[in-house]
């Protein structure tokens, strides 16, 4: 019996769209650059260096946060593999797993505070899953996960 | 398919033990890192504690008993930088760590390797700030708000200082630019901004106060540094500068700070009061307008710290005025508070307590606020007790037991633990009373006109400076309760379940925490997944 092979696509959430982040920082810059622009007119010009170096801080901080709309990892269960593909902005990366052999892990963290980690595993490799997502997002992935390859799992046939 | 398969399947039994100091050293969680700023601001709450009990000690009776004039200033220079750097600032940014991701649906801060970095830049400043104590010619004593001339006089601990300063100005910097980039970019989908709990939106507001002033306070340390070192003379009349012109630079930045100490406070006591009330909040948009135009205010009073000065008639009525402004909105959060108790049914667990004590008493030193913003009553009330015992009701009956009243909230969802009630009533109890013992009568005392930051006075204060100190011993002691009923409810406790609070609403209350990974019976809903997971 042929299977549709299953494709989940998971991605971080990004509540900010880019114009949204110009915007932020355009307004955080007003008050920096304001009051250290006027003071600096009346020669007390330290302040404008301390401004602008936040605000470069503040540019960095948006930017990299803002990556993460770039990020994503798309599951794919066919019937003889399951493979994994990760993009970020620059490059994806696949990672190929025989159906039989993979497992679903879902990690226990270290400490009790920390998030737990998903993973899937073959042969010594693994590939970690959904870091970007909440804690109950991840379980419920995993548990998605574990009954879809759980079911061919229990495939071989006799003939 | 068989469930237990998929269970088993899913489940991994090897444990990892948490590697001792490299989990604090390299946090990145940001539980882990709000839990460190939380024991660094105890930590220091208590040597600002030691510093403040020293100086009531002294005060006890007129004339000199214990220390000398110079030290005594020293005290009293850093209980307020450590109790405003290192106890209330701190204490927020940790609430923050661990509630806002919790509060708007996101898995962790935005940036976490800059969270860790903005939390140990603290102890090094601390450090360096109480170390300033054991270098010749002893910690600084020109007032924490290092006034020219006075404070270049400091010895060898001025570099010290302006450098622990810039130490605590950075981390707080850094600090509020992660809370601002994990609000706006890091809310779950549905977490529209007008559907954010109030403790989030208090604390974006406060971001932007952060970022808005911090570098006006780091340009103005700089300066002094030039002033003593380099032969500037930003700030020396005899080179051309002006003094006074640090006191405008600085409030520009001290006043926003000071709203940067009391708005989170508003946003806790927004959350806790319905809560024990059990019924929503009243007037939602009306509480985040009301804090945003207070943020806005803060901008345009800073001169009311220094009407004595000297400044335009003018000038002084503007600063009189707008000042007397910040009271309307503020009005208008304690009538909403007041407005969502009303008709509702409540229950006095601690941190309802320690809310209602900050509405009562934080009002007190609203009041007292707009004493001192009256421009021909400040000239009588400036530099005298009666300004202390304004800003202490503002800092801790505001501040202080705003903080603890977000411990007892939260407390059961951290440690998965109940505390113990009948102790935390105690605590409340004890520290309610004391606080007015320690700081109502500093009211008469200034209006009596007993001047700020003397370690000797006239005979006729002495009566109440008796009173005043015995409660702030009975404060003190009071506070020691505090961890030890926290480490009692780390350790053991009646489980608290996910919604420790029965009228408690939230996202952070749906979450079980600490996560228990054997009770992993119920699948989780898919809606649930669908908002992240499924695509
Ligand atoms: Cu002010």
């Amino acid at each position: 019996m042929d299977v549709a092979p299953l494709s989940i696509e998971i991605r971080p959430n990004c509540s900010l769209t880019v114009r949204g982040a110009r915007l932020l920082f355009a307004s955080a810059c007003v008050m920096p650059f304001g009051m250290g622009g006027f003071l600096a007119l009346k020669g007390f010009w330290p302040i404008l260096p301390f401004a602008g170096l936040e605000m470069l801080l503040l540019a960095w901080a948006l930017k990299v946060s803002l990556e993460r709309r770039f990020h994503s990892q798309t599951i794919t269960v066919t019937e003889s593999n399951v493979s994994v593909e990760s993009r970020q902005r620059l490059g994806t990366e696949r990672v190929v797993f025989p159906r039989h052999w993979a497992q679903v892990k879902l990690r226990r963290p270290a400490a009790s505070l920390h998030p737990s980690r998903l993973t899937i595993e073959s042969h010594g490799r693994q590939c970690e899953l959904g870091s970007f997502l909440t804690e109950e997002e991840r379980r419920g992935l995993a548990r998605r996960l574990a009954r879809a390859i759980g079911r061919v799992n229990e495939s071989p046939s006799w003939p | 398919m068989a469930e237990p398969h998929a269970h088993a399947a899913a489940h991994d039994d090897h444990d990892h033990k948490p590697h001792g100091w490299r989990r604090w050293v390299f946090a990145t969680n940001h539980k882990d890192i709000g839990t460190m700023y939380l024991v660094l601001s105890c930590t220091m709450f208590f040597i600002g504690g030691i510093a403040a009990e020293c100086i009531r000690l002294e005060l006890f009776r007129p004339g000199l008993q214990f220390f000398d004039p110079q030290f005594f200033n020293s005290l009293t220079t850093m209980h307020g930088l450590i109790m405003i750097f290192g106890a209330i600032m701190p204490a927020f940014v940790g609430l923050a760590n661990w509630m806002v991701p919790m509060q708007v649906g996101a898995p962790d801060m935005a940036l976490p390797r800059l969270n860790n970095f903005s939390f140990w830049i603290l102890p090094f400043a601390f450090t360096l700030l109480i170390g300033s104590f054991f270098v010749p010619g002893g910690a600084p004593a020109g007032g924490w708000t290092m006034y020219p001339p006075l404070i270049l006089q400091t010895g060898a601990a001025f570099p010290m200082l302006i450098f622990s300063v810039h130490l605590m100005g950075m981390s707080s910097i850094l600090g509020a630019i992660n809370v601002i980039v994990t609000i706006m970019n890091m809310r779950a989908p549905g977490m529209t901004l007008l559907r954010m709990p109030l403790f989030v939106w208090s604390w974006l507001i406060t971001a932007y106060l952060l970022i808005a002033v911090m570098p006006v306070l780091a340009g103005a340390v700089t300066m002094l540094l030039t002033d003593h070192f380099f032969g500037t003379t930003f700030f020396t009349a005899a080179g051309g500068g002006d003094p006074v012109m640090f006191q405008h630079i600085f409030w520009f930045f001290g006043h926003p700070e000071v709203y940067i100490m009391i708005l989170p406070a508003f946003g806790i006591i927004s959350e806790i009061i319905p809560t024990f009330s059990r019924k929503p909040l009243f007037g939602y948009e009306a509480m985040v307008y009301a804090v945003a135009s207070i943020a806005f205010l803060s901008f345009i009073v800073w001169a009311h710290h220094m009407f004595t000065v000297g400044m335009p008639l003018a000038a002084q009525l503007f600063f009189m005025l707008s000042t007397m402004l910040i009271a309307i909105p503020t009005g208008v959060k304690v009538f909403n508070w007041t407005a969502t108790m009303w008709k509702g049914s409540l229950s006095f667990e601690p941190p309802m307590l320690f809310a209602l004590a900050f509405l009562f008493l934080f009002s007190i030193g609203g009041f007292s606020g707009l004493m001192l913003a009256m421009v021909p009553a400040d000239y009588q009330y400036q530099d005298t007790y009666f300004v202390f015992a304004h800003f202490h009701y503002v800092l801790v009956t505001g501040a202080l037991f705003s903080i603890i009243a977000a411990v007892y909230y939260w407390l059961p969802k951290w440690t998965g633990h109940m505390y113990d009630m009948k102790l935390g009533t105690w605590h409340f109890w004890l520290s309610a009373i004391f606080v007015n013992v320690l700081f109502f009568p500093q009211h008469f005392l200034g209006l009596a006109g007993m001047p700020r930051r003397i370690p000797d006075y006239a005979v006729q204060f002495t009566d109440w400076n008796m009173v005043s100190s015995i409660g702030a011993f009975g404060f003190g002691l009071s506070q020691l309760l505090f961890p030890y009923l926290i480490i009692k409810c780390i350790r053991a406790g009646r489980a608290a379940g996910n919604r420790a609070w029965e009228g408690a609403h939230g996202l952070e209350w749906e979450l079980p925490s600490p996560p228990p990974f054997h009770s992993w019976t119920t699948p989780p809903s898919d809606a649930v997944i669908a908002r992240g997971a499924a695509h």
